[in-house]
């Protein structure tokens, strides 16, 4: 029996690109599956949303990609983090900190 | 940097919009493989594993295409569409298509053309390797640069560091004997090394040996890929041979490698010999000594060296070298006179105002398209078209008409080149340039380009994006088109026509100029005149004697010819061409300053014949006669400068005046002038009329003075024939009489005074030609920009104007009323072209002759042909508009 995984809500997936990102470069798969093994599978990621969310970040300038070998040799798309999306990425989690704060402070209220 | 990084991503799409499908794809695969594996891991079969992979992603190609889009292939897409979309429209009305391509064409064409001028001249680099090593060592004594003397250039060689190469040259005009007849040709005298500082090899034979330059093993010769494939039919058997430079045997070594050297004023190279004669003496400066910097070493660095050597030279020879500075200075362009150099920028500047004029009218072209499309336009911004697309259409409209315009013009610009160049005086670029469509020149012209597309769609795309569409559809069928759109295209009209007057004008004072050179009183009759030099060399004569003996005789033959009236000898030449030899001197009679302070004037010497042939006019006293031979009195002839400035208020008449004797051999004439012989007096005999100097028209010029040939021969000399008529006619009787008395002269320079004064006039011819061609293209086009906005205004305001005349205006006061509009527009541009003109004025100033940069009548004239013109473009549609049937112009509403 599976868990319902709830949806992410818009926006945080890029912040958790970024987050699978910064610890070191990896193709679009293997971002999928970091941000899974982070969030000890209580996320996951579509591919049909991972994807586009790539190709937009990597237009801001936060990410950039370049064709390499994957593990068992494969031609895959690499993607690294940018010194831009380093700074996004504190701003990023500050933000969230700042609202998760926020918000259960909402729901905890009686 | 990520702003450089996205653009080379779009630039990238723009090519390669498949790959970028491609590589989604690709990525996209390799995912949907890592999916399956895993599924595989996790026991499903192969198959279900793939397809379980694929499923999770979700819909392929939806993803793929917003992979697309995000990736910059949908603006690619877009682009093209428009431009496609464009191209097509403009293939639908031919007409304006073609209008509108020859008018940015008949900008861009003259501006790729001056520019291959500007580029060749000015920037590219010069056309030897590492061009910035090279230098010219100056010696300059009060500010003027001199040559050099064997000893100076001695002293710098072994004393210099900051040179790799440090070489004399000494460029003279030798006779190249061969069997057929004598010819003139141009040899650089140099040591050795000379021309390997060009760094251009020996193509066959062999380069000069190190001691080549010692007197006695001097006569070798390289000769130039030029000269020996159009002189020697490019025969390797020349190798070895001699051939007779002024008579003496040089054996050829060598054949140089093509290239610049053919473009060079130096038919062939030869050794400079080391006399010792010569390094003795001090204040012989006949060399130009040009080097090359060791590498890393700055010009800067040079000089301080030099200044320190000339220094040392001024203390241990005060005599020659007390006062003397020397100038290292790069070497591309060193005889380029500066305000060259800003007339070719100046150029630069006009042609680009017939660009941008030309712009104009293309903008305003496409603003009264847009406004006929106006409805159409509309309805795409209605159906959701968003503004920024509109524009975006506009500009790609304007683009790919620039873009034909372009190519046009580029194409164009060849055959203007050529036009250009075939006018251009000689020398009046330096010989390294070498003006073509090169690559950096299509690099330009592709940014001229451009940007006139964008200038062009930048009044069209604004408007795109600004109306309110709404309104436009609301109102569409009736011509509206707000005044906005009026006044935007008359603000064109009047920049077009302010930037025509400042072409106008700048055009106006060229002529203004050139005729008043033209004017110029020369002092000397100069119809039928025939004048040519001999080359004679220095060894020829051993005695004065016979220097005059020689000219007598040829002389006589001359008059012998059939058709001959006069014939004069005069070094060092004729008039116009010369203002004689600069020599100091005293007046007898007058408190003497020191030496170096005396005056100068120009001295000639003259067979007495020489007044009579040039119809000078005397004012006082005699001309020279036949009697003022070798052993009569000295005299002398002087004009009416001399007099108002050393004698006046005196008689001029049996004054002496005292300078140093013209001794030939001794009194050499290199660039550093003449050394004087021992003071001798010559009584002036007579006043002539001033002889115009030609040559600096702000200079009123040396006085000058005229001695008897016979008193003071000189070897090289000019010979002057005044003819019946046709002067040209008589020139092989000439020939012939020359070599009836020396077989091996050829006549040199043959010219008649009319062209003489053609090519003094020449310069001006030039500028007359470009600024006004310039103008006038700048004037058709204004003309054509004023009569398009008129049409349209006219076929704009049908229906008002229907309706004036149907409230009775007579069609007289409709056409005064057309008229009026346009012919304000044009005022208007008018006054603010004066200030244009202006600046133009004063930045030709240099070239200008007799006038300031505002001139009256210039202004004037430019005002009537600008309205004139603006007249006769408004006409046409003043008269349409009058013919206006008030009652179906009502009706179209």
């Amino acid at each position: 029996m599976t868990k319902r995984k709830p949806d992410l809500p818009q926006g945080t997936l890029d912040m958790l690109v970024l987050k699978a990102l910064s610890l070191g470069s990896m193709h679009g798969y293997g971002i999928g599956q970091r941000i899974q093994q982070l969030a000890e599978n209580m996320l996951t990621v579509e591919e049909g949303t991972l994807y586009p969310a790539l190709y937009r970040i990597e237009e801001r300038g936060w990410i950039e990609s370049e064709w390499g070998a994957s593990e068992n040799n494969r031609r895959a798309r690499f993607y690294k983090l940018t010194r831009a999306g380093r700074k996004q990425l504190q701003v990023e989690e500050s933000n969230w900190e700042h609202l998760s704060v926020a918000v259960r402070k909402i729901l905890e209220a009686s | 940097m990520t702003v450089i990084r996205y653009l080379i991503r779009r630039l990238r799409a723009l090519w390669r919009s498949d790959d970028i499908h491609d590589e989604i794809a690709e990525e996209m695969r390799f995912h949907i493989e890592l999916r399956a594996e895993e599924n595989v891991r996790r026991g499903m079969t192969a198959e279900e594993a793939r397809r379980e992979a694929e499923r999770k992603f979700g819909r392929f190609s939806r993803i793929k295409e917003q992979g697309y889009e995000v990736r910059g292939g949908r603006w690619l897409e877009a682009t093209w569409q428009d431009l496609r979309y464009s191209v097509r429209l403009l293939m639908k009305t031919p007409g304006f298509t073609l209008i509108a391509t020859l008018t940015l064409a008949l900008g861009i064409g003259p501006n790729t053309a001056i520019f291959s001028i500007v580029y060749a001249t000015l920037l590219a680099p010069a056309p030897y390797p590492n061009p910035d090593q090279l230098v010219i060592v100056w010696s300059q004594a009060r500010g003027n640069r001199e040559g050099t003397s064997f000893a100076d250039y001695l002293e710098w060689k072994e004393q210099a560091t900051s040179f790799q190469y440090l070489e004399p040259f000494w460029p003279r005009g030798f006779n190249l004997a061969t069997q057929e007849a004598p010819e003139r040709v141009r040899a650089r005298q140099t040591s050795t090394n000379g021309h390997r500082m060009y760094g251009e090899g020996v193509l066959i034979g062999r380069d000069f040996a190190p001691d080549e330059d010692q007197q006695g093993k001097n006569h070798v010769a390289l000769l130039r890929h030029r000269l020996w494939s159009e002189r020697f039919g490019s025969d390797p058997g020349v190798i070895g041979r001699d051939i007779r430079l002024d008579g003496t045997p040089y054996k050829v070594i060598g054949v140089l490698r093509p290239g610049v050297n053919d473009r060079l004023p130096a038919d062939l190279w030869i050794p400079l010999p080391m006399k010792p004669d010569e390094i003795a003496n001090r204040q012989f400066r006949p060399l130009l000594v040009s080097g090359r910097l060791k590498p890393g070493v700055t010009i800067e660095q040079a000089q301080q060296e030099m200044n320190a050597i000339a220094r040392r030279q001024a203390e241990r020879f005060p005599d020659s070298n007390a006062g003397r500075s020397l100038s290292v200075e790069a070497y591309q362009n060193n005889f380029l006179p500066s305000d060259r150099v800003r007339n070719l920028w100046l150029l630069l500047a006009a042609v680009s105002f017939v660009v941008l004029i030309a712009c104009v009218n293309v903008a305003n072209l496409l603003l009264s398209r847009g406004a006929a499309r106006e409805r159409e336009t509309a309805i795409r911004a209605a159906l959701g078209a968003p503004r920024w697309r509109l524009a975006r259409l506009a500009l790609i409209e304007s683009l790919a008409l620039a873009a034909a315009g372009g190519a046009l013009g580029a194409l164009s610009s060849v055959w203007i080149l050529q036009g250009i160049l075939a006018i251009l005086p000689r020398f009046t670029l330096p010989a390294e340039a070498d003006p073509r469509l090169n690559l950096p020149v299509l690099l330009f012209t592709l940014a001229a380009t451009a940007l006139s597309g964008v200038l062009c769609g930048t009044a069209q795309a604004w408007r795109a994006s600004r109306t309110d569409w709404n309104d436009a559809l609301k109102k569409a069928g009736r011509s509206s088109s707000g005044s906005g759109r009026r006044s935007l295209r008359h603000a064109l009209v009047v920049v077009e026509f302010a930037m025509a007057v400042t072409l106008l004008a700048g055009a106006g004072l060229t002529i203004l100029s050139f005729w008043n050179r033209t004017q110029i009183e020369l002092g000397v009759r100069t119809d039928n005149i025939l004048t040519f030099g001999l080359p004679v060399n220095e060894g020829r004569f051993s005695s004065t004697a016979q220097i005059d003996g020689f000219y007598r005789t040829l002389l006589e033959r001359f008059q012998e010819v059939p058709g001959v009236v006069h014939a004069s000898v005069s070094a060092p030449a004729v008039p116009l061409l010369s203002t004689g030899f600069s020599r100091q001197f005293s007046v007898v009679g007058q408190t003497d300053v020191a030496p170096s302070l005396r005056p100068r004037a120009g001295v000639h010497m003259v067979t007495p014949e020489y007044f009579e042939t040039f119809g000078m006019r005397l004012v006082r006293g005699r001309a020279l006669t036949a009697d003022d031979g070798p052993s009569a009195q000295r005299v002398a002839v002087v004009d009416e400068r001399f007099v108002n400035r050393f004698l006046e208020g005196k008689d001029p008449l049996g004054q002496g005046v005292v300078m140093g004797q013209f001794v030939p051999g001794a009194t050499r004439l290199g660039p550093g002038g003449a050394v004087p012989g021992s003071p001798a007096e010559w009584r002036i005999v007579g006043v002539f009329r001033d002889v115009s100097n030609m040559e600096r028209f702000d200079d009123p010029g040396q006085p000058q003075i005229y001695l008897p040939f016979a008193q003071s021969p000189w070897p090289q000399a000019m010979v002057a024939v005044r003819a019946a008529n046709s002067p040209e006619a008589l020139r092989p009787s000439l020939a012939a009489a020359v070599q009836s008395v020396a077989p091996d002269l050829p006549l040199m320079d043959v010219r008649t005074m009319d062209q003489i004064v053609g090519e003094r006039l020449a310069p001006d011819r030039l500028n007359v030609a470009l600024y006004g061609g310039l103008a006038a293209l700048a004037l058709a086009l204004a003309a054509m920009g004023i009569y398009g906005v008129m049409a349209y205004t006219v076929a704009q305001r049908t229906p008002e104007i229907g309706l004036r005349m149907a409230l009775g205006a007579r069609p007289a006061q409709v056409r005064l009323h057309i008229l009026r509009e346009g012919l304000t527009l044009a005022a208007v541009g008018l006054a603010l072209g004066l200030a244009g003109a202006y600046a133009l004025g004063r930045a030709m100033q240099s070239m200008l002759y007799g006038t300031d940069a505002l001139s009256l009548p210039v202004l004037f004239a430019v005002g009537l042909v600008l309205l004139g013109v603006a007249l006769g473009a408004c006409y046409a549609p003043a008269r349409r508009a009058s013919a206006v049937d008030s009652m179906i112009a009502i009706r179209s509403e």
